[in-house]
């Protein structure tokens, strides 16, 4: 049986859309990523599945369990751990306190195992937390009652990227002890790192079920680069290079009046070898060079316009933020 | 069992023991000045130039003795208007409060049932209940003996008793708003506006034609003046508020039960 089974699950607030007609099924010992830009319900999905809010139409199970039963749902919360991206935690309190109480609800025989990975200040009031240690707080939270199942909403934001590593390496090793993890994620590498699958939902829909060898070969690479003098556009027709724009990348004209420098600038998607490029670029002088996560909107547009699934009609997706994606995904 | 009651309980400890310091250092105050209003001041002469509406409104009934006072004024702003709002303004942030803050996805995802967080934190108000009845109540009692104008410890003990059921009506009417609104503050607000309506409907038509509409009002069933100066205890009254309550408990139950957070 599925861990999670959802058919035509949706939930509208009154005239909005949350999300429509989504079915999907989660085996045990799967990472599931759900994919999105920010707003395209990735939240609603993961709310109504813990049974926070009832879902207007369609039904799922969790571990077998009708999310719409209430009693049911409380029992199978006990196998449940539940990471959301900006946790709410009582400030007046102490970790300490706050992890004394939820272990009292939901048992805690992996507390001490996993503060020692994820290293919250515990003696401190909640409320002077940094973001990041609240999210390590949640996470201590999340996995100490050993849960079968976890749901985890933008999981890393708020994490070092040393701690985010830290935090994928447990995300594996759980799912070879058999847990199973519905993620949810705006960010294409952090996805394509820990799952094993991902479904990406737009306005509220499922749109594609990929396995993510298939992802990562569609997904590619944002380059920008500039170069010194005059360069053709030829001189980057090489394989993997995608939607190649070039521009004039001369410094703004001088105030003595001399001219500066002749440069040009290359903007591209790169689905190819790292490898083949960083060879192809020795040939020129590079004055800049940057190669980032195309940016998820990118990707769609790339690879999904006409394929599958409807495009926005209101552009929602316009809320994606790459400079998330640029701060993050950089490789 | 009763986990969530007792965390709630322990953060509610610090508040009340300020609410409680407050009314105390209020109480003392009161038993201070008394002896020199009841020896100068003739009440009786001036509440008979009042309309009745009016003294009663304003528990104006015995002022000849430190018990009279107490229970005119002391009690009735103190405990049926302060402590009615201060009960319906801590309800009013219990549920709402944790939804809107989010904290209440973090709680619900631990095997525990809605009707439960419902439930202990609603218990959890028990603890500013106790503590000021306690605190204020003793500070009463040494408080009259001190300055020579005992109260009978049977009636401080039934005074404090009694505002018991009256105090977790205003909690369980916060509650229900708490259990129903999006926002916090907006619970609050309505949970206080109802209670303060409420008691002014009670005290201005008491003695009027139109005294039946006071049956709705909590205040109606919880009279200090009959017990301090009268000696005479409303325990039905007592019991009516119980019921209330133990209604609009369930009436929260079934909301928050039913409600997307």
């Amino acid at each position: 049986m599925p861990v999670i089974d959802a058919a035509g699950l949706s939930k509208y607030y009154g005239d909005t859309r949350g999300i429509e007609d989504l079915s999907l099924s989660v085996e045990r010992g799967e990472v599931f990523g759900f994919l999105g830009p920010n707003g395209a319900g990735k939240t609603t999905a993961i709310r109504t599945l813990l049974g926070f809010q009832s879902p207007t139409a369609g039904s799922a199970t969790v571990l077998g369990n009708d999310i719409a039963d209430e009693r049911a749902m409380v029992e199978a919360r006990r196998n449940i751990g539940y990471l959301p991206s900006d946790p709410g935690l009582d400030g007046t309190v102490t970790g300490e306190r706050l992890l004394e109480y939820y272990g009292s609800l939901r048992g805690e025989e992996r507390r001490g195992e996993l503060l020692e990975l994820f290293s919250p200040p515990l003696e401190r009031p909640i409320g002077e937390y940094s973001r990041g240690n609240k999210q390590m707080l949640a996470i201590v939270l999340a996995f100490m009652h050993d849960p079968e199942l976890v749901f985890m909403d933008e999981p890393t934001s708020g994490l070092d990227p040393i701690k985010q590593e830290r935090f994928d390496e447990f995300v594996r090793t759980e799912r070879e002890n058999g847990v199973t993890f519905f993620m949810s994620s705006h960010i294409l590498s952090e996805v394509q790192k820990i799952c094993d699958r991902v479904g990406i939902i737009r306005n509220g829909q499922l749109v594609e079920l990929e396995n993510i060898e298939t992802l990562r070969s569609r997904g590619g690479k944002s380059v920008h680069l500039r170069v010194a003098e005059a360069v053709p556009p030829s001189a980057f027709d090489i394989d993997g290079v995608a939607n190649l724009t070039v521009g004039s990348g001369e410094d703004p004209p001088r105030r003595d009046g001399t001219d500066s420098a002749e440069a040009t600038a290359f903007s591209f998607t790169f689905t190819g070898r790292y490898n083949a490029l960083i060879e192809h670029l020795t040939d020129f002088d590079v004055l800049d060079f940057t190669i980032e996560d195309a940016p998820l909107d990118e990707v769609f547009r790339r690879f999904y316009d006409g394929s599958a699934g409807p495009e926005p009609d209101d552009g929602t997706d316009g809320e994606e933020s790459s400079e998330d994606v640029v701060d993050r995904g950089v490789s | 069992m009763l986990e969530i009651a007792r965390y709630e309980a322990e953060r509610r400890l610090s508040g009340s023991v300020i609410i409680a310091v407050g009314l105390a250092a209020f109480a003392a105050l009161f038993i201070a000045i008394t002896p020199e209003i009841i020896g100068e001041v003739d009440y009786e002469a001036m509440l008979e130039d009042l309309p009745p509406a009016f003294s009663s409104a304003f528990g104006l009934e015995s002022f000849d003795s430190l018990a009279g006072i107490l229970a005119g004024e002391f009690y009735t702003l103190g405990w049926i208007l302060l402590m009615g709002l201060y009960m319906a303004y801590s309800a009013g942030s219990t549920i709402a409060g944790d939804v809107e803050r989010d904290r209440m996805d973090m709680l619900l995802s631990n095997p525990v049932s809605r009707s439960s967080v419902v439930l202990e934190k609603y218990l959890s108000l028990f603890v500013p209940i106790v503590v000021v009845n306690v605190v204020v109540g003793a500070v009463i009692y040494v408080g009259a003996q001190v300055v020579d104008d005992p109260i009978p410890l049977f009636d401080v003990v039934a005074v404090h008793a009694l505002s018991v059921p009256y105090l977790l009506c205003c909690a369980a009417i916060g509650l229900l708003a708490s259990a129903a609104m999006e926002r916090e503050g907006s619970a609050q607000r309505a949970s206080m506006g109802v209670i303060f309506s409420l008691y002014m409907i009670e005290a201005l038509v008491t003695e009027t034609d139109f005294g039946w509409l006071g049956v709705v009002s909590p205040s109606r069933y919880f009279d200090t003046n009959d017990i301090l100066v009268h000696g005479t205890y409303d325990l039905v009254g007592a019991v009516i508020l119980l019921e209330a309550s133990a209604l609009l408990l369930v009436a929260s139950l079934l909301v928050f039960q039913r409600r997307d957070i």
